[in-house]
């Protein structure tokens, strides 16, 4: 079951990052610079390159979490992403700044509660993925006891 | 004969109506051959208007329009919750027939902060037009009931464009191909952006 639900959370994380790289990349690259910018926190000189290679690297990590390849890394890279994007949208909410905030491309609703909670749930869903990549992984690495292993290439100890 | 001829029809410009638009495109700025267009979508009461006519326009104009390069066309877009908006677009549209529609649209943006208090627009724009003019563009302001044509023309094209807010730049390519850019966009990434299309071809 648990197996399944890291599946699910993986895939629906794997759709987020895609569809949002996906999204940036079908409008100009302007676009995403100005939605940048509506954030006020970047010097203009990082606007364009960060436009231009922001879509591109959320595509590829949602690739890689797709594919499980080193699920853990790339869960938790989207954890910290996802965590920074968090924080720059409730300090933008925080003072009142009127942000199209260009995460699935232009035009989204004004930010608000609703986009703030949208946020929040891809926050928790990327955190549980990540929570349970690393905890996949560790309990593949946990030795396995002496008679289950016996037992599994059936073999008997004696009394 | 030969100078009654040549009078004719200033004597029947005279005959008509004396709001007879002076400057038929006063918001076309630049040469029509221009491998890029930009319609620019404002507000005259948006802050985010004022800070790209202030700080990106000029640049804009001195180096791609001014050089045949972008051919830019105004277009008014107010929005209803900005209670003075209006009268700031009949000051300029009024202002454009008559000739001053760069020096007037500068001054209403330049002075946004004090007339958006309490909407005496026309005091600002008194300060950078001679009496004479002035009086003209409240008479325009006043009785012309065709001075909001062009506005709602300007609305409807933005609707069509999906024009969500202000400002709005949408870059017309060549083929007609248009893309709409909305928010303040900073002067170095429009120029980037520019000059990367105007590479293209």
């Amino acid at each position: 079951m648990k197996r399944v639900l890291l599946l699910a959370g993986q895939v629906i994380l794997a759709g987020i990052f895609i569809y949002a790289g996906y999204a940036k990349l079908r409008e100009p690259w302007i676009q995403f610079a100005v939605s940048l910018n509506s954030f006020r926190l970047l010097p203009a000189g990082a606007l364009e390159p960060l436009a231009k290679f922001m879509p591109w690297s959320e595509l590829a990590l949602g690739i890689a979490i797709l594919s499980g390849v080193m699920l853990r890394w790339s869960a938790l890279v989207a954890s910290l992403l996802l965590t920074l994007f968090f924080a720059v949208l409730i300090r933008s909410y925080a003072i009142g700044l009127q942000v199209d905030c260009g995460c699935f491309g232009a035009g989204e609703a004004d930010l608000g509660p609703l986009r703030l909670a949208e946020e929040a749930a891809m926050l928790a869903l990327a955190a549980a993925v990540t929570i349970g990549a690393f905890r996949r992984r560790s309990a593949g690495r946990e030795p396995v006891p002496a008679d289950a292993a016996d037992r599994d290439a059936g073999l008997t100890h004696p009394a | 004969m030969r100078t009654l001829l040549l009078l004719l029809p200033s004597l029947t410009l005279l005959g008509q109506t004396a709001h007879k638009p002076a400057v038929a495109n006063f918001k076309e700025t630049g040469s029509a051959s221009a491998p890029i267009t930009l319609e620019l979508y404002t507000d005259y009461q948006c802050p985010s208007c004022r800070a790209f006519y202030m700080d990106v326009l000029p640049t804009v104009i001195s180096k791609y329009v001014a050089t045949g390069k972008v051919r830019l066309i105004h277009r008014d877009f107010p929005l209803p919750q900005h209670s003075y908006t209006r009268t700031a677009t009949k000051y300029a549209n009024a202002a454009g027939q008559l000739g001053l529609y760069d020096i007037v649209a500068a001054q209403i943006f330049r002075t946004q902060p004090d007339w958006e208090q309490n909407g005496n627009v026309d005091g600002d724009v008194a300060k950078v037009v001679p009496p004479g003019e002035m009086q003209k563009i409240r008479d325009l302001v006043k009785n012309d009931p065709h001075l909001d044509d062009t506005v709602t023309a300007d609305l409807a094209l933005g609707n069509q464009d999906r024009v969500g807010e202000t400002p709005t730049l949408v870059i017309v390519r060549k083929g007609g191909q248009r893309q709409k850019i909305g928010g303040m966009v900073p002067l170095n990434v429009l120029e980037s952006y520019l000059d990367q299309l105007l590479a293209k071809g």
